[in-house]
């Protein structure tokens, strides 16, 4: 095993921390947009950032479009996350918002947008964030970018799979207020960052000695 | 007065991390299950003094073990130990009957303080 590959123990410490982070990203949306978040076991792997794309495309081929929120985040853990959901989901969380029936909702794409951008924008940096602040890091943020029910080919930046990077994938499932909206999470990072990763995990870990 | 604990928890790593915040001079006997159906069976073999217990697990959650726990064994005391901090979730696992509710991660400190307010209880109902 090369340095910028992760080991099944540092992958089932990652898959803590990152149990952790996302239960604090549920508890923020909870708590600014009031509403519930049943939250799943989180399926984490690593894999090269060029396997990305097909990786999507297998996943996403049976929901054909895809919304995708992206956000920059540098620090010593630097890179871009991708919070993608399956087509329909823009469209159930305004819904939801509304507290009334997707299929009644009057939405417009600005609106869907907007709500997408907002819980991007919470889930991803209150996820982020706590993974930095448990490795005591310290990260900032773009503004969030956001692609609305786009066919996953034409969304996906081309530069972002740079064979330099590695993905961290967190497969999760949100079902928001007893609907199930599908979300996935993924961490996509430089092989420098992972290498401070490894580093990190392991001065966690430390701690629990 | 604590001397076995069951921990109830998909993640071998966060086992570890509460094992570890758990003083080695309590000399407690730890059993483990990974998930909240082989909690509940671990419980009835082993009947440990407290039970800690995560909320999101797969094959059966902690609320659903937690509450058997109670129905096989009223005064048993479960904590729940979980990274799901939202309000409803807190307040479930309390109505359910969970003796204290802990966020990840465990702090040494804070297990200390929870395992007191546990021998204090058995104290008075021993």
């Amino acid at each position: 095993m090369n340095d910028t590959q992760i080991s099944e123990d540092e992958q089932d410490i990652l898959q803590e921390i990152m149990n952790i982070a996302f239960g604090q990203a549920a508890a923020e949306l909870a708590e600014i947009i009031n509403i519930f978040v049943v939250l799943s076991v989180p399926y984490i792997r690593m894999i090269e950032a060029v396997d990305l794309p097909g990786y999507i495309q297998t996943e996403f081929s049976e929901f054909g479009n895809i919304s995708i929120v992206e956000q920059n985040f540098w620090g010593d853990f630097k890179g871009t996350a991708l919070l993608i959901f399956p087509a329909g989901s823009g469209r159930e969380l305004v819904s939801l918002l509304d507290d009334s029936p997707a299929a009644e909702f009057q939405y417009s794409d600005i609106l869907e947008k907007e709500t997408l951008m907002e819980v991007g924008n919470i889930l991803i940096g209150a996820c982020v964030g706590k993974v930095a602040e448990l490795l005591k890091d310290v990260v900032t943020y773009s503004p969030p970018k956001v692609i609305v029910e786009d066919h996953p080919d034409i969304t996906m930046s081309k530069t972002l799979f740079d064979p330099a990077n590695s993905a961290i994938i967190l497969k999760t499932v949100f079902c928001f207020n007893e609907r199930n909206v599908h979300g996935f999470l993924f961490l996509i990072t430089s092989h420098k960052s992972v290498v401070w990763l490894k580093t990190a995990l392991a001065d966690f870990m430390k701690q629990y000695e | 007065m604590i001397h076995k604990i069951l921990i109830v928890d998909d993640s071998p790593v966060s086992r570890k991390m509460l094992k570890s915040c758990i003083p080695k001079d309590r000399e407690c006997q730890f059993v483990e299950a990974g998930d909240g159906l082989a909690g509940i069976e671990s419980y009835k073999k082993h009947r440990p003094d407290v039970t800690f217990m995560d909320l999101t697990m797969p094959v059966m959650d902690g609320i659903t073990a937690l509450t058997e726990i109670l129905k096989y064994d009223k005064p048993a005391i479960v904590i729940v130990l979980t990274a799901d901090i939202q309000i409803k979730s807190i307040n479930r696992a309390l109505d359910a009957g969970a003796f204290l509710v802990v966020k990840k991660p465990p702090t040494r400190e804070r297990i200390q303080d929870v395992l007191s307010q546990a021998e204090a209880v058995l104290r008075k109902t021993s």
